[in-house]
């Protein structure tokens, strides 16, 4: 019985792990590595807003949003406004989706990137941290450091979409955040590619 | 200059093609039920979909990412799709994510109705699918995708109609075998909240619950996550989700109950409203309370079937084989020690004793052959067609029994050693006299034993026990009471004539269940499945009634007898068993006068087999002279077009074309040679393969 109830102790722990991250209560600190080898801590944000974006260019929804621009418009659009935006990779590298730093440079001057930085998470640490089901996923942070949103980009769970019509959460809840106001739509239900863990 | 167009334009096809090929890890096709259907029907058609060795693609809830495979429909006038039919799909990888999708292949099931007025001909059916393929990356994939479906007058299975059978049976069950419960486990903490489902057994098929999963159907205001955690459970199963809501929680919880076990995965529909667990305390006792009353479901049944058990044993003392055996031998105990009351009691209780150890032997028998069996792979259990054929003919012996057409005996060794034993006085006497009884009683019990023993195989194993010392109870009833008030003895009905009538009623209820049986075995088969293990049941009657008649009641000739009797049962058996072999039939297609003159405008001769549900002769035909394989070889080797006139509803054009022949009704069976205009040669009402093969010679000449 003792082993049963350890058992299950177990297993809530693993599970509470795993969705750690959860709209309204702080959002777990990380530290990850950048493309350019740059080491990047949750913490050292502070103050400011951090939008996470769960990343894998090979998964045809994530492609969609970069074909069409509107994935960088949005970056750039945030990144201007002094907000944080971290793309996390959580490909692991034996994945043929994997890219190397010197791979991912390159895919990053390719599609004209503006993220703040992108995390090689090949460890799925980050990911798995904050329960990154899909690519793409996307959390906002608030300046205090809690979780504001948690799902998907837009209301549009498809890969031939064109992403400036759909309805966007991200910009949505960072609208929010920035106006002083509760986000009102703090959770969706994610779509896309499985996260390659 | 022409040539290096074609040639260029070929080049550009065929890059186009391999592009193609390059790209899509799935191959998609659209196969179909029937070949021809009529106005006002459902044809049963499919996707196909064919993924590359890794690959996979999503059901109908794709899970934590993915997406469903999408099906978008270019109909003609009168034809409306039905929903996709989804066959139950397996989780699938990566674990920190759960999808749920199909690798290698899979067939989604349309049903597409037929409008009434749907003008005869060819309709084109076409259809975009699109799809999400993944294996280490996603590729969204889609293909265009088309059959023709030909309306006529007469349905024609296609050669693809098994497989979406196949499919079909992969699909979630529509039985009610199981009942649900579902209920919120705690309060919700923050965005999750566990629910608990819990199962339990309520149809007549007993499921093997090895392995039970929950797969739910998708909603974009919550989550039921991946994982599945079994709770203990009184009865039947329970399983823990965990929820987490998006916008709403759910109110219903839907999805499919996947069971596996015996080797077989069954999957049922779950649509349950969740209740409330509120207070600790008060959830334990609804928690209780709900287990005990879907527990109460089973033993309602469990003790329904053990009541039947107990009557059953009851019924037994009144057989003719029993009943006397009360008079001479029980009573005789009874009677020596009518001075000591106490004594009479106790060897009334040890008599009980002696026949609920003869029946517990009995159950142990069941029990082990049936673990034999489960290692050997059978699956005994109601729904399977081979263990209802079985259970079919068991019962309908049953019946030819107890009517009296032929007797069951125990080798005189086994009645002897019984007899010495009983034939002791005292305690171990009446143990002994207590298995006699059920030895004595075998000639009537059998039957009964058999049939009970038949059921209870697909029962487990506590329940083939308490079945058998249920039968057992009832069957010592009698005695024990009889001990304990020997006054009572002037109730018990005397022995006479009127038991062998008693008998005879009882083999009426039993050939019903035969019937019933029967319908069960042969619920997914063809008629003629039906017929030919019908016709088999006469042959076994009548090769039983010979051994009977002339076997165990004859005086003269019995070796003789007795080899009819097993010719009769075998030649029974070989006329039954090829009739339920499908696959390598002839290619029927449907007759018509202008089918018949296009294959002999291209040189095809042609067997034309006017045929109807109704008339035996035909199908005797067809089994004996039409679908063996010298037949099957030469209209192969031949080349011949086999075409099929269907006279059960009597259409015109077949009756005319009967008058054409000077014949008032089916068989009629023709033989076209393979020239324009050419007359057929008309064969005789009753064939054999010869006159056929003859014919056929005829007319390829």
């Amino acid at each position: 019985m003792k082993r049963l109830i350890a058992l299950f102790g177990l297993m809530a722990l693993v599970s509470s792990a795993f969705a750690a991250a959860e709209v309204g209560k702080t959002a777990p600190d990380f530290t990850g590595t950048d493309i350019n080898g740059k080491t990047v801590k949750l913490s050292d944000y502070k103050g400011k807003i951090v939008v996470l974006e769960s990343y894998n260019q090979d998964c045809p929804y994530c492609h969609d949003h970069f074909k069409t621009g509107s994935m960088q418009e949005l970056q750039k659009e945030m990144t201007d406004k002094g907000i944080i935006w971290l793309m996390v990779n959580s490909v692991n590298a034996h994945n043929s989706s994997y890219r190397t730093p010197e791979k991912a440079r390159a895919e990053w001057a390719e599609y004209k990137m503006h993220a703040t930085a992108w995390l090689d998470d090949n460890s799925g640490a980050i990911g798995r941290a904050y329960g990154m089901l899909t690519t793409p996923h996307m959390f906002v942070i608030d300046k205090t450091g809690t979780l504001v949103y948690d799902g998907a980009i837009d209301d549009q769970p498809d890969p031939f979409h064109d992403p400036h019509k759909a309805h966007n959460y991200v910009r949505d809840a960072v609208g929010k955040v920035l106006a002083g106001e509760k986000v009102t739509t703090a959770k969706t239900k994610p779509y896309g590619c499985a996260v390659k863990y | 200059m022409r040539t290096i167009r074609t040639a260029f334009a070929l080049f550009f096809c065929w890059a186009l093609t391999l592009a193609s090929a390059q790209a899509a890890h799935t191959q998609a096709q659209l196969i179909l039920a029937d070949e021809v259907a009529k106005p006002g029907e459902t044809v049963l058609v499919g996707v196909h979909l064919t993924m590359e060795p890794g690959w996979h693609t999503y059901w109908k809830n794709p899970g934590e990412a993915g997406m469903a495979t999408k099906i978008k429909w270019q109909l003609p006038a009168g034809v409306t799709a039905g929903e996709i039919q989804w066959p139950l799909p397996d989780r699938l990888p990566p674990a920190e994510v759960t999808t749920y999708g199909y690798e290698h292949e899979v067939v989604l099931l349309v049903p597409l109705k037929l409008a009434a007025d749907v003008k005869p001909g060819a309709l084109a059916l076409s259809a975009k699918v699109s799809w999400l393929e993944c294996k280490e990356q996603c590729i969204p994939g889609d293909a265009a995708v088309q059959a023709t479906l030909n309306v006529g007058t007469e349905t024609k299975a296609s050669a693809d109609a098994a497989l979406l059978k196949e499919w079909q049976s992969k699909t979630p069950r529509a039985e009610k075998l199981l009942s649900f419960q579902v209920h919120w486990e705690k309060q919700a903490e923050g965005d999750t909240r566990q629910v608990v489902i819990e199962g339990s057994q309520v149809g007549r098929e007993t499921l093997a619950l090895e392995k039970v999963d929950f797969f739910p159907y998708g909603s974009d205001d919550f989550e039921i996550q991946g994982a599945t955690e079994k709770v203990s459970a009184k009865t039947g199963f329970a399983l823990r989700k965990t929820v987490k809501k998006f916008t709403e929680w759910p109110t219903n919880l839907t999805g499919v109950i996947i069971v596996e076990g015996n080797k077989q995965t069954n999957g049922f529909e779950l649509n349950q409203p969740i209740t409330e667990e509120t207070a600790p305390g008060l959830a334990t006792a609804a928690n209780s309370s709900s287990a005990s009353a879907s527990g109460l479901v089973n033993q309602k049944s469990l003790v329904q079937m053990l009541l039947y058990a107990f009557i059953g044993g009851l019924i037994l003392n009144i057989m003719p084989c029993v009943l006397p055996v009360i008079a001479l031998k029980i009573l005789g105990f009874v009677g020596e020690a009518r001075n000591e009351p106490r004594r009479v009691r106790k060897l009334g209780i040890v008599y009980t004793l002696g026949v609920l150890a003869s029946f517990l032997v009995l159950a142990g028998a069941v029990i082990a052959l049936k673990s034999a069996g489960q290692k050997v792979g059978w699956g005994l259990q109601f729904g399977n067609t081979k263990f209802l054929v079985a259970l079919t003919i068991l019962v309908f012996l049953v019946a030819l029994n107890l009517f009296g057409v032929f007797e069951i005996t125990l080798g005189g060794r086994a009645m002897n050693a019984a007899g010495d034993l009983a034939s002791r006085h005292g305690v171990a006497g009446a143990f002994f006299n207590g298995i006699l009884a059920t030895v004595l009683a075998t000639p009537c019990t059998a039957p009964f034993l058999g049939v009970a023993l038949g059921f209870a195989f697909a029962q487990s194993t506590a329940i083939i026990l308490l079945i058998f010392l249920s039968v057992g109870l009832g069957l010592a009833l009698p005695y024990l009471l009889l001990s304990f008030q020997p006054a009572w003895l002037k109730f018990l009905p005397k022995p006479g004539a009127w038991m062998e009538k008693f008998k005879i009623l009882m083999g009426f209820p039993m050939l019903a269940t035969g019937v019933w049986l029967l319908t069960l075995a042969s619920g997914s088969s063809e008629k003629s499945t039906i017929l030919s293990l019908g016709l088999f049941l006469v042959a076994l009657a009548m090769g039983v009634w010979i051994w009977g008649e002339f076997v165990q009641r004859g005086t003269k000739r019995k070796g003789l007898a007795g080899a009819l009797s097993v010719l009769i049962v075998a030649a029974g058996g070989a006329f039954a068993i090829p009739m339920n072999r499908g696959g390598a039939e002839i290619q029927w297609q449907p007759w018509s006068s202008a089918a018949v003159a296009q294959a002999q405008a291209q040189g095809h001769p042609v067997l034309v087999d006017f045929t109807a549900d109704w008339c035996l002769t035909c199908q005797v035909n067809k089994k004996v002279a039409l679908e063996v394989a010298s037949v099957r070889e030469k209209l192969k080797q031949i080349g011949a077009v086999n075409l099929v006139g269907d006279y059960t509803h009597q259409p015109e054009a077949i009756t005319d074309e009967l008058t054409r022949y000077q014949r008032a009704g089916v068989p009629l069976v023709l033989v076209f040679p393979g020239k324009p205009n050419a007359e057929p040669v008309v064969l005789p009402e009753v064939l054999t393969s010869g006159i056929v093969l003859g014919a056929l010679e005829q007319a390829s000449k």
